[in-house]
């Protein structure tokens, strides 16, 4: 665990203890991923509810429903995602760097555990979308001969972290592993 | 000649290339332009015979100046684009220059080449042309085409590529010396060969109603001569039971002519089995080369003949098929999977399409893939394989044959009788999934009609994931997922429903870093 974070707020640290519960004691991402989570979950939820209004205002004259019969069960499951999913999902993510290989540990109710060891990465990329540069993460993406996993990312690494892997990394790439 | 975004490309002329000089650069043959001539005329046929009738209005004048222009057209732009396609052999790359308007400028290196094959369609065997491939496994379909050479260059390119790290390369930097005569050692008997009576026999066990399909499509586009009921089951049970002959016959002439319809069907499979069979594996013939790198040869096809080497080096796994009749007389189907698929859409190399066990293992030995040996215990994995799914799929089939059978018809209940096959179809895929590592290999077992075995050696692992579903951590079960170079992405290396403690144990052991 050669990137843990270390973060001066005490309550941002118990969080970070009640993320490795979840994790089987992996490094939890870097905490703004949380926020981006619910930030993308929270877009879904609004897309969902969105769409369940337009099939009630296209459906309200034809069938004989009561207003809200869609909106409202519909809006009640977003509601529910939006303050469920993000945390569970963040505290499953983990990651670790050990001496030659990388581990990733992922999802909440699908759990995928991959190690792809360094010297089978081919190349790597460090990525940034729009709102992860608000919060400053970026994905670490490794990409492997494999066609199953042939490209393993990591997203929500703090962007100085995710440079640091890279360059740990990109010291193992051999040439022509296959 | 647009091509997909590939290996290497560089739009800007490195010092190196300005140092070759065109010159060095040289064209397909000039036949090329005839091969894909023709197959540009097949391909607008069609639209001239829709042209003859509409626009035309049937006047053949006109038609044939079109057809004239169309030709001219054709052969006028497949000439611009052979003039604008050039190619030069390095001493360690390939590069190729193509295109039109936007020049494209690729560079292969001769270490990331897969394999090599040479292909000759009945046209170009005819015009004594072949269609070179280099697959570097980089994207779907070919690398590097070269359509078409004469068949001694196809022949001696390859053969350079092959020999590339042997030395004797190096010192031949001029394409046209090394274009050797390919002095292959005919005198060795070939790893494996197939003649006439055992394509044959791999045909019978080829079933497929391929055939059949084709008869309907065909029938389907030709419907406007057929009856207007003619889909229409209903139409033929009226035809048929209103017909004296039928009714006229004793009810065991009636079961007679159920079985030859039935026995009719069978041999149609078979047929089509048989004959797609001897059309793709026709003179089947496995080499092992050993100028270069050592490799494999392999030479095959009644019309379109194929010609592929691959270094032994790039096989990651040994994979053999069979069935639970074919087991029985001991056929087995030995393919390797490599980075480059094989030309014929699938994604493993057929070594030996039809070959008993004592055929199977020198061409194994060459490969140091050890295949199973007697006193190796397979696991099996955790019987919740076929018993969750039973389960849900019973409780599924029951509520749907309730429904249905409580509100359109009683009869509909039997449909919960399904359950009973499937279920013992799920039982046998259970039994016939099983696993077991070695020191330097894991076997892995899947399927009960298409049986799979497939022996990995553990460095050519690329990742390993340990996945659960939802209905996995109630019984605290996972699967682990093997990441491989080449195979189908559908279809990855699994072994499903085993304990969790299990499945770490074993990825350690499978990561375990050379």
């Amino acid at each position: 665990m050669t990137e843990a974070v270390s973060s001066p707020d005490p309550f941002e640290q118990i969080e970070q203890d009640e993320a490795q519960s979840y994790n089987q004691g992996l490094t939890p991402l870097h905490p703004p991923q949380k926020s981006l989570i619910r930030l993308n979950t929270g877009i879904f939820a609004i897309i969902l509810t969105i769409a369940a209004a337009a099939i009630e205002f296209a459906v309200r004259n034809e069938l004989p429903l009561a207003a809200g019969s869609i909106i409202g069960p519909i809006a009640a499951f977003a509601l529910f995602l939006f303050v469920m999913l993000p945390n569970r999902i963040y505290r499953r993510w983990g990651y670790d760097m050990a001496e030659e290989q990388l581990r990733v540990l992922r999802g909440f109710m699908w759990r995928t555990d991959t190690i792809v060891p360094f010297n089978r990465i081919q190349h790597i990329d460090v990525a940034q979308g729009p709102f992860q540069r608000v919060f400053g993460l970026s994905t670490l993406i490794v990409h492997t001969a494999g066609t199953h996993n042939s490209v393993v990312a990591l997203p929500g690494l703090s962007t100085p972290d995710a440079e640091t892997m890279r360059d740990t990394i990109k010291g193992h790439i051999r040439q022509d592993m296959i | 000649m647009i091509d997909a975004p590939l290996t290497s490309t560089t739009e800007d002329e490195s010092a190196d290339d300005a140092a070759m000089g065109e010159a060095s650069f040289q064209r397909l043959h000039p036949l090329s332009i005839i091969l894909k001539s023709i197959a540009a005329i097949s391909q607008n046929l069609i639209a001239m015979g829709v042209l003859y009738f509409s626009v035309f209005d049937r006047n053949i004048i006109y038609t044939g100046l079109a057809a004239i222009a169309l030709l001219a057209a054709i052969i006028g732009v497949t000439a611009l684009v052979w003039s604008r396609f050039t190619y030069h052999i390095g001493p360690k790359e390939i590069r190729i220059k193509s295109g039109l308007i936007s020049r494209n400028n690729r560079s292969i290196p001769f270490d990331r080449i897969q394999d090599v094959s040479l292909e000759q369609k009945l046209v170009s065997r005819i015009l004594g042309l072949a269609t070179v491939k280099l697959e570097t496994g980089a994207s779907a379909g070919e690398d590097g085409k070269l359509d078409a050479l004469a068949l001694a260059d196809g022949e001696a390119l390859r053969d350079r590529v092959r020999d590339y790290k042997s030395g004797a390369a190096a010192t031949a930097a001029d394409p046209d010396e090394g274009a050797l005569p390919a002095a292959e050692p005919e005198e060795r008997p070939p790893l494996f060969a197939m003649d006439n009576r055992r394509i044959l026999i791999a045909g019978l066990f080829n079933f497929s109603f391929v055939l059949l399909a084709i008869l309907a499509a065909i029938a389907q586009n030709l419907d406007f001569l057929l009856p207007d009921d003619f889909f229409n089951p209903w139409y033929w049970a009226k035809q048929l039971s209103e017909q004296d002959v039928v009714n006229g016959l004793s009810s065991s002439a009636q079961i007679a002519g159920a079985a030859a319809a039935l026995i009719s069907l069978i041999a149609v499979g078979l047929g089509s089995g048989i004959i797609r069979t001897f059309i793709r594996e026709y003179g089947f013939r496995l080499d092992r080369v050993d100028r270069g790198q050592p490799g494999f040869r392999r030479q095959r096809g009644l019309f379109t003949l194929t010609d592929m080497v691959m270094p032994i080096h790039r096989v990651q796994a040994a994979i053999l098929k069979t069935g639970p009749i074919r087991q029985r007389f001991g056929w087995y189907h030995l393919k390797f999977q490599s980075l480059a698929g094989d030309g014929s859409g699938e994604s493993d190399h057929s070594a030996a399409p039809c070959a008993q066990m004592a055929e199977v293992e020198p061409i194994l030995a060459e490969t140091s893939i050890a295949n199973v040996t007697a006193d190796l215990e397979f696991c099996r994995v955790n019987p919740a394989l076929w018993w969750r799914d039973a389960v849900l799929l019973t409780i599924v089939l029951s509520a749907v044959s309730i429904g249905i059978g409580l509100f359109v018809d009683p009869g509909f209940y039997a449909l919960i009788l399904l359950a009973v096959p499937i279920v013992a179809v799920k039982f046998l895929g259970w039994r016939h999934h099983q696993y077991t590592l070695t020191k330097t290999q894991l076997f892995v077992r899947t399927g009960w009609w298409r049986r799979k075995l497939t022996i990995l050696p553990i460095r050519k692992i690329q990742t390993v994931d340990i996945s659960q579903s939802p209905l996995d951590h109630p019984l605290d079960l996972a699967s682990v997922t093997v990441g491989i170079a080449g195979g189908s992405p559908m279809a990855p290396l699994k072994i499903n429903d085993i304990p969790m403690a299990s499945a770490m144990a074993l990825r350690a052991k499978l990561i375990r870093s050379d």
